[in-house]
């Protein structure tokens, strides 16, 4: 069964793929081979299969894939919606130069998405981790004759680094307490996690041990990573920008697929967490949720307001991860990806008609501001219908799947705060609010786009030149609207315990407290309704809409809370200070030391030169010229006359003679 | 009764004359007779020594032997010497230098 998993995904990443065909043809074969996987593991054991990958010394690492309810219902969902968007991109995508580049990044995006659920190791993961940034970086800057499109994905590029390293940081923490990075035996039943104990402040493993901090920061490290990937709070400001990129990659990555990843990893390095990194990955998640719905209220891009959303909502997973609620977690993930995706695919279908608007009528304006729609109602009901139903889900209106995974966390997070201290019960309080300012923005867009009337040109042509989505893009999102309704989740509407999806996962025994199970849902959907009735008279009725745009509550919203102005000004110019100042330090000291080395060989050279002309040349020289001049001196004996050899010989016999006479 | 030490003393000064002649003459055949006077100075110890010779005169069958080959060296060399001279049409040892370096 892995094996034909295997096969169907290396199928995906069709590189050579120029034809969208082939394409969708892959995803779809994967999506087949993911629905059988689904079907024989799915609330069965888990399947885990591993071979020896490389060893290093003793320990050898082992490749392999899991195979539990988690990874199954991701891939599934992964590969469905790739399918949808691959289809929808047939037609949004249509005549772009680049297509063929688009369709193969495209597919290496589902090939690393696919090994990310499925691997059984924390390496391999962060493998595909990077190779799941690295396509969304490609994909956002598809179209990279715009300028901001380049800087984009250059941001979200360094974003998702900095959270790559807290991911490395864990992993190497992990290997070094424990020597392996398989996640079955680390974090299994009776993995090592479980068996590692904490004592007296120390964190001790089988075959190590280091101070109970090292827990902490590995559990901080690997939330990093999720932070990053997820677009939490610190992190946050990569994904508005990656809007840049075409909107069906912005509904399959930054939307349903790719952000979910930081939540997934949460789920798999669940039994890591103690409770202080809990703590706080359920603060930053409830901070996120309220913070970006804040901001999403006074967006004008109907992109960027979608973005926001996104990471509000995936605020409220990290919610949910924090607060225990594993299993609404994941289903949350789940509904999410659907109605989002639902969301922006037609979101992109409205940019689309307005983009032909916009060359039809040869007048410039934004085509994605929400501020020049309205009316699109008449011309596009197919879009209208499922945008307001994917908008319901969000909200959390009964009857959607968004009210079973929102409620679930809800419910579950005030449960969670009961005994807590009073700081945590912020943490329920702010996805209250945040929920109904989810209603609210999310309404305020489709009263907007939808109601009224248009906003720009009142000239005839124009309802000529509007019209519904092509097929392709219509019966996609007719699809997806089938699954932001409740039955597909859950048989009973109102009732989340139920749900066939949160029974498959490993979830907490809930606990009795009946009040909260009617109080909740009835509060938020009861505000809910009555803001988004509040939206109406405001946005379609323009009855008494008030002007807040002069107060700096408004300000500090729109301007996204100054954090990218704020990053701009902190660390981007940190950077570049700290980089002038480098810079200055190379040329002045660094530079200045080369040079005088420089200098010092030089002057080293010159003495060794000296010694070499003077003194080795002089030894050797000298040794020649003694040999000369010896030469020079025995040549004159040498006088070719007899008498001299005559003379000569007679002396020689003569000193011979004195010697002898002496010696006597 | 003449003593020895006269025929020594005349032997040396013949000696000396020869050695004297063989080194500063510039001509090839003064040098040759210089050579004949320290070998005739050699002969005249021989035979002044062989009177002390009781038993056989062996000094003097010595000294005749010295005449003999004394008479056949300067046949051989005033031979070398003309043919010296017919090569480099001199005889003075001073000019013939080839040998040098």
């Amino acid at each position: 069964m892995p094996l034909l998993s295997f096969l169907g995904i290396l199928l995906i990443p069709g590189k050579e793929t120029r034809g969208s065909i082939f394409s969708v043809f892959n995803i779809t074969v994967s999506l087949v081979a993911a629905i059988i996987l689904f079907g024989c593991i799915w609330n069965k054991p888990a399947v885990h299969v591993q071979f020896t990958w490389f060893s290093i010394g003793d320990s050898a690492f082992k490749a392999g894939i899991l195979l539990n309810n988690l990874s199954v219902i991701l891939a599934l969902l992964v590969a469905f919606i790739a399918l949808l968007v691959h289809i929808y991109s047939t037609r949004y995508m249509k005549g772009d130069s680049y297509i063929y580049r688009y369709w193969a990044y495209l597919g290496l995006f589902c090939f690393s998405m696919f090994g990310l659920v499925i691997t059984d190791n924390l390496l391999l993961i962060y493998m595909f981790w990077e190779l799941v940034g690295f396509s969304s970086y490609l994909l956002i800057g598809f179209w990279f004759t715009r300028e901001s499109a380049v800087i984009a994905n250059k941001k979200a590029f360094l974003m998702n680094r900095l959270g790559d390293l807290g991911f490395l940081t864990g992993i190497m923490i992990m290997y070094t307490q424990f020597g392996t990075l398989d996640i079955i035996s680390l974090f299994g039943e009776d993995g090592l996690i479980n068996k590692a104990v904490v004592t007296d402040g120390l964190w001790v493993a089988a075959q190590h041990t280091m101070p109970e901090i090292w827990l902490t920061i590995a559990g901080l490290a690997f939330f990093f990573g999720a932070v990053a990937k997820s677009a939490q709070f610190p992190l946050h400001t990569w994904l508005p920008d990656a809007m840049e990129g075409p909107t069906s990659v912005s509904s399959l990555i930054h939307a349903a697929t790719m952000v979910a990843a930081g939540v997934f990893l949460l789920g798999r390095v669940y039994p890591l967490f103690n409770h202080d990194v809990l703590f706080i990955i359920a603060a930053t998640g409830a901070f996120t949720a309220f913070m970006a719905a804040s901001i999403a209220l006074t967006q004008n891009d109907i992109k960027r307001i979608l973005a926001f959303s996104t990471i509000s909502q995936l605020g409220f997973m990290m919610l949910a991860m924090g607060i225990g609620a594993f299993a609404p977690a994941i289903f949350h993930l789940v509904t999410h990806a659907f109605f989002k995706c639902l969301l922006f695919l037609a979101a992109g279908a409205v940019i689309h008609e307005m983009h032909h608007l916009k060359d039809k009528s040869g007048l410039d304006f934004d085509h994605q501001d929400i501020r020049n729609m309205g009316g699109l109602k008449k011309y596009m009901p197919f879009t209208f219908i499922t945008m307001l139903l994917a908008s319901l889900a969000l909200a959390g209106i009964p009857l959607t799947s968004g009210y079973l995974s929102k409620d679930a966390i809800l419910i579950q997070a005030f449960e969670w705060s009961d005994n807590q201290h009073w700081i945590a019960r912020l943490v329920p309080y702010s996805a209250l609010i945040t929920s109904w300012l989810t209603a609210f923005y999310i309404f305020r867009l489709i009263f907007k786009v939808f109601f009224g009337q248009l906003r720009i040109n009142k000239g005839t042509e124009t309802a000529l030149v509007l019209h519904e989505a092509p097929p392709a893009m219509k019966y996609v999102l007719v699809v997806l609207a089938m699954f932001c309704l409740f039955p597909v989740f859950s048989a009973s509407p109102l009732s989340y315990e139920q749900s066939w999806l949160l029974q498959g996962l490993p979830h907490e025994i809930i606990r009795s407290v009946y009040n909260y199970h009617t109080v909740i849902p009835l509060t938020v959907n009861v505000v809910a309704v009555m803001l988004i009735y509040m939206a109406y008279n405001w946005y379609v009725k323009r009855a008494a809409a008030p002007d807040f745009s002069g107060s700096w509550l408004f300000k500090f919203s729109e301007q996204q809370w100054y954090l990218d102005k704020f990053y701009n000004n902190t660390f981007v110019a940190a950077v570049l200070g700290i980089s002038r100042s480098a810079f200055s330090f190379d040329k002045a000291v660094i530079d200045r030391g080369v040079n005088a080395f420089g200098k010092v060989g030089v002057a080293v050279s010159y003495v060794a030169d000296w010694t070499d002309r003077y003194i080795i040349d002089g030894i050797v020289n000298g040794i020649a010229s003694l040999a000369g001049s010896i030469g020079k001196f025995v040549r004159h004996f040498q006088s070719g006359r007899l008498q001299h050899y005559f003379v000569t010989m007679l002396l020689v016999i003569l000193v011979f003679f004195i010697l002898k006479y002496l010696a006597w | 009764m003449i003593p020895l030490s006269h025929y020594l003393f005349i032997s040396a000064a013949l000696f000396s004359i020869g050695l004297y002649a063989v080194l500063t003459k510039r001509n090839s055949i003064l040098i040759l007779i210089g050579i004949e006077f320290m070998l005739n100075a050699a002969i005249l110890n021989f035979v002044a020594f062989s009177r002390h010779d009781k038993f056989a005169s062996g000094g003097q069958v010595f000294a005749l032997f010295a005449i003999v080959l004394a008479a056949a060296a300067v046949a051989v060399t005033l031979a070398i010497i003309l043919n010296v001279y017919k090569y480099y049409k001199t005889i003075d040892p001073t000019k013939i230098d080839q040998l040098r370096d």
